[in-house]
């Protein structure tokens, strides 16, 4: 027994090797043949945890490339339900079918702000895309949630674009629930707030209403977002709501926007032209 | 070794580990060359150091690997059997003047001939079972041979670019 005792002292190196080594060994062949869900135990839940934490980390890397991405597919998404949306006219008695030119009315690009105010009281934004990706003055600028402005002048490769926020530039709307009509403007200051005026006071109006382009909207397509109504009262010449509306587009926040293409843009002008005018 | 060296040595462990299990996990070149940066703890302990005790920390250390890598024992026993053979590819290596109770592992104080040897056999024992026990299947083993030959190599790339920018 002594003699066995000193054996294994002297030779404690090697059981200590032999010990660990059938430890590890025996765990290679415990665990290492079922699959991954059975040991996935608390412990391994915790490396998980520190893996996925720095897995975040790379990620963040890549999220402006993600960004990216994302938004042209927004953009590609927006396009169908365009389309979709055109082929769903109102319920009409008569047998109506929309050609495929009108189907494919609009066409979406996506685009990056660079430059843009909010403070001002005339507000530009500059967009990253130009002439040479087909953008022309005059297009519609949206985000994801809402409306954000008009093309106004284009160079090769980067565009100036009017934002909603600017008073000098109004937009044409209706409230969602029963189509009244007016339009949207700027009071200059409340990056969040713009003004939706001449709704005749004996209209029905009421707070959370949403407001949306109108269809008689030569830059916008129909039905974009624009806001809800804020704040409700009686302008002071008595004939007209005076309504806040408070915007869908963060235009703090924005990055990147949609241009619309309305690709019958030209035809439109051309019969609108047409029109005889009355002396 | 006094406390310093051996505060300085834990840190770099540490370093090496923390390397090993966040940065060089999930990278591979071409699927075939795998870096297994933590044998630095072995391979690179002072040549007189306690082999108990390099033993059971390679256990320590390997077992940490294999808690992120999914991969219960096989880096433990990997790790501890080029501990434990350490001593062994010594006397096989043993230089003319023998080695003296300083000696570090590194190419300034040992010669190519030695340094080059010693690290491709360390390296080359711990990925042979490292690779053929993940495989764990004969029929794996020319795709398991060809990343242990491909993972020694970088292996061995990468203990002497260490060398070359060491400071010591």
């Amino acid at each position: 027994m002594y003699q066995l005792l000193q054996f294994l002292i002297r030779q404690r190196g090697f059981f200590l090797f032999i010990v660990l080594e059938l430890i590890s060994i025996g765990a290679v062949f415990t665990y290492n043949n079922y699959q991954h869900a059975f040991y996935f135990n608390t412990s391994n839940s915790f490396a998980a945890n520190l893996l996925s934490q720095v897995e975040k980390i790379k990620t963040y890397h890549n999220l402006l490339e993600v960004n990216e991405v994302l938004s042209q597919e927004n953009a590609r998404l927006q396009n169908e339900l365009f389309q979709l949306r055109n082929k769903q006219n109102a319920p009409s008695e008569l047998p109506y079918f929309a050609s495929q030119a009108v189907l494919r009315q609009y066409q979406l690009s996506a685009a990056k702000i660079i430059v843009q105010s909010t403070h001002a009281s005339q507000n530009y934004l500059t967009i990253d895309k130009g002439f040479r990706d087909g953008i022309r003055p005059g297009m519609a600028v949206i985000s994801s949630t809402g409306i954000v402005g008009k093309v106004i002048s284009c160079t090769e490769n980067l565009s100036l674009v009017i934002s909603v926020l600017n008073t000098i530039n109004s937009v044409s709307g209706k409230i969602k629930k029963n189509g009244e009509l007016g339009f949207v403007k700027w009071s200059g200051w409340q990056p969040e707030v713009v003004d939706f005026m001449d709704v005749s006071k004996y209209k029905k109006v009421s707070k959370g209403d949403t407001i949306v382009t109108s269809d008689y909207n030569s830059v916008f397509p129909r039905d974009i977002p624009i806001g809800v109504v804020a704040k409700l009262g009686i302008k002071d010449d008595g004939n007209f709501h005076d309504i806040k509306v408070l915007l869908f587009t963060k235009f703090n926040t924005l990055q990147y926007v949609y241009v619309v293409k309305n690709t019958l843009i030209s035809q439109q002008q051309k019969l609108e032209e047409a029109i005889p005018k009355s002396e | 070794m006094d406390l310093k060296g051996n505060i300085k040595n834990i840190l770099v462990y540490l370093l090496v580990l923390l390397a090993q299990i966040f940065l060089l996990r999930d990278l591979g070149i071409g699927g075939k060359a795998f870096l297994f940066l933590y044998t630095y703890i072995v391979i690179k302990a002072p040549i007189f150091t306690n082999r108990n005790l390099l033993v059971f920390l390679s256990f320590l250390a390997g077992w940490l690997v294999d808690w992120f890598y999914d991969t219960h024992g096989l880096h433990a026993f990997s790790l501890v059997l080029i501990a434990y053979l350490r001593p062994l590819i010594f006397k096989m290596l043993t230089p003319a003047n023998g080695y003296d109770e300083r000696s570090k592992v590194s190419l300034r104080e040992m010669t190519w001939l030695w340094y080059l040897p010693y690290v491709s056999i360390m390296l080359f024992i711990h990925h042979s079972v490292l690779f053929i026990l993940e495989a764990f299947d004969p029929s794996l083993l020319g795709l398991s041979l060809l990343k242990i030959f491909l993972s020694t190599l970088l292996g061995l790339v990468t203990f002497l670019l260490i060398e070359l920018f060491s400071t010591e």
